[in-house]
């Protein structure tokens, strides 16, 4: 009989411990990287949909606590693919730093969604932000550096500000466990949510989101919105679901975000913080079910990173690498070029809750989650959404045949073009992304009633209508980017006033 | 609310947190904002240091020689790790305001957002 008590700790430590040892060895680590990410996806997949639980110590009694369980499973798998999708797509262009960073990521991600640990938690956390910063800062351009430095300004204070939630629950409760927050004192509560949802991106606190995702490279922008944001979900779903207030406050704080994001989303004209916000917005809407928050993270993450993988052309993306293999490349792609906007597209409509697709399912899941007050804040969040949408796939596609019709020359020949997307293996891992989207969506077939598909359908429909009804606003000085540090390190005081006043006066 | 011994020994902190806080929101440069999270930094650790030491005040050490009044050890170690990577935040940091001060060398606000 295998020990999980050991193989768990083991397999969670594996990946940093490959991503250190790849500094030394870049060669022979990578392809053991990837395995063993394919390994992890494959294990979480499996016991996806089960029950399976299993909580350990790590170092005896009085020792960290981890708890493997229903809230871990999805968002492994989902950092998991994402990774995958982002080593695919960008293969050609990454130092062996890249990987060694995405891999002492993957270890701190796991560590965040299975610890039950406030402390641990913080460390993780931490080595999240580093991380993240790492990945930002990777384009070396002014710009992307004082974005970085913003960030991980931002964070450490709200890392310092959770920090101290965390010692006035423990003078309360004496312990550090999630579990034992139920005894803690308010002000401590709203200090540790502030500083969780600092990390993972949620409206107020999460004004870094756009910036950060419009100026660094797709690549670190692709693992940002699909892992890291992530990491903050894992324990604020389980602080929600033994907390009643906080789960209470969280449907405040969640309707709110993801209205007045998508709202900023809209009116964005660039493409890059249109995504950002929208993340902002769907991240809003993660934190409003304790149950079935992680698995719509999860799909929103995977989306979000064949999103940001695709958003460019291709040419676009390497202009930086080689200029001089452009125009040569320019026909033989054409293919190529048809399978990303087709990937961009299917990943849209799957955001935006398309019948047969995975986005539905999660959608759908939450919504019956959800209080009936709620619900119809819900349902305009997911029509600004489709508006949002609709205008990124209508640019997205304009793109594409503006593109098509400069290099009029070659003929449209089915066979050579099936040919040629064969030929490439990213070609191979956005049919596959996209065929997985839609069987996901067949694994509950009782959730296609057919006044669930027919509101699905008619909010996109209406979304498109918005989109044409709003595409003649020039809304460029309605909204205007946030970049002031003061605005973006200021937010979590914010966020820890409001959600104390709540909870102790308004008491939605 | 009565004011009590461990209450009054917390009023420096939160007046050092407040410090570092206005420090922190009024900052003009990037290296103004940079020390006054390093004040808010040493304030989060003091108030630690300061819980375990609620109990008592003797080295939680067990030797030949019995105190009455032990510190709570646990905060203590823990808060180890947050000084660490206090430090080593403060060190990326400052890394990142010696690459941005080749381009802007008074390293204010101003200059670096409006570009």
């Amino acid at each position: 009989m295998i020990d999980l008590q050991i193989i768990l700790p083991a397999l969670i430590f594996l990946p940093a411990l490959l991503g250190f040892l790849g500094c030394v060895f870049p060669k022979i680590i990578f392809p053991l990287g990837v395995i063993s990410i394919l390994g992890f996806a494959a294990a979480s997949l499996s016991v996806l949909g089960g029950d399976f639980t299993y909580s350990f110590t790590l170092v005896g009694e009085g020792g960290i606590q981890f708890s493997v369980d229903s809230y871990s499973f999805p968002l492994i798998f989902g950092s998991c693919i994402t990774l995958l999708i982002v080593f695919g797509l960008f293969a050609n262009r990454f130092s062996h730093y890249f990987y060694q960073i995405c891999l002492v990521l993957l270890t701190a991600l796991f560590i965040s969604f299975t610890t039950v640990d406030l402390v641990s938690l913080f460390i993780s956390l931490e080595l999240l932000g580093f991380c993240a910063f790492l990945l930002v800062a990777d384009r070396n351009d002014k710009k992307s550096l004082f974005n970085s430095f913003q960030y991980l300004i931002g964070g450490g204070l709200a890392m310092l500000i959770f920090l101290i939630g965390v010692v006035q629950a423990f003078t309360f409760t004496g312990s550090f466990l999630l579990e034992d927050l139920v005894r803690a004192p308010n002000t401590a509560l709203c200090l540790i949510i502030a500083g969780l949802l600092t990390k993972s991106g949620v409206f107020l606190c999460g004004l870094w989101v756009p910036n950060i995702y419009s100026h660094a490279n797709c690549q670190s922008s692709a693992i940002l919105s699909g892992c890291v944001t992530c990491a903050g979900i894992a324990p604020i779903a389980r602080m929600s679901q033994i907390l009643t207030p906080i789960s209470d406050s969280m449907i405040v704080i969640g309707v709110i975000s993801a209205v007045v994001a998508a709202i900023y989303a809209v009116f964005e004209r660039e493409s890059g913080r249109a995504l950002g916000w929208s993340s902002v917005s769907q991240l809003g809407i993660a934190i409003l079910s304790p149950t079935y928050g992680c698995i719509y993270a999860m799909q929103h993450g995977i989306c979000k990173a064949l999103l940001f993988s695709t958003l460019h052309d291709e040419d676009k993306n390497s202009a930086d690498l080689s200029v001089s293999h452009q125009s040569q490349s320019n026909l033989r792609q054409s293919p190529q070029e048809l399978m990303r906007v087709i990937a961009f597209v299917f990943a849209s409509l799957s955001i935006m809750g398309f019948p047969f697709l995975a986005g539905f399912i999660t959608k759908n899941w939450v919504k019956y989650d959800l209080p009936f007050e709620a619900q119809l804040i819900y349902t305009t969040a997911s029509l600004l959404t489709s508006t949002v949408y609709a205008r990124l796939i209508f640019d997205r596609v304009n793109m594409y045949v503006q593109r098509r019709s400069r290099i009029e020359s070659n003929r449209f020949n089915i066979l050579s073009i099936i040919d040629e997307t064969l030929s490439s293996p990213k070609n191979y891992i956005l049919i596959l992304s996209i065929i997985l989207l839609i069987a996901s969506s067949f694994t509950y077939p009782d959730l296609f009633t057919i006044e669930s598909t027919r509101t699905a359908v008619v909010s996109a429909i209406l979304g498109g209508i918005l989109f044409v009804s709003v595409v003649g606003i020039q809304a460029d000085d309605f909204v205007k980017p946030v970049t002031r540090t003061l605005d973006l390190v200021g937010a979590p005081f914010l966020v820890a006033a409001l959600l104390l006043a709540n909870l102790l006066y308004f008491k939605i | 609310m009565e004011l009590t011994l461990e209450k009054i020994r917390l009023m420096p902190i939160v007046l050092l947190m407040i410090i570092g806080c206005f420090g922190l929101l009024n900052s003009k440069s990037i290296l103004r904002s940079l020390l006054s999270l390093d004040v808010i930094d040493t304030a989060t650790i003091s108030i630690f240091v300061i819980t375990a030491a609620s109990a008592g005040f003797q080295t939680p050490i067990v030797s030949i020689e019995r105190y009455s009044s032990y510190s709570d050890p646990y905060p203590q170690a823990i808060i180890l790790t947050a000084i660490v990577i206090g430090f080593a935040t403060q060190a990326l940091l400052c890394a990142v305001a010696l690459r941005l001060g080749r381009k802007s060398p008074m390293l204010r606000y101003r200059d670096l957002e409006n570009d």
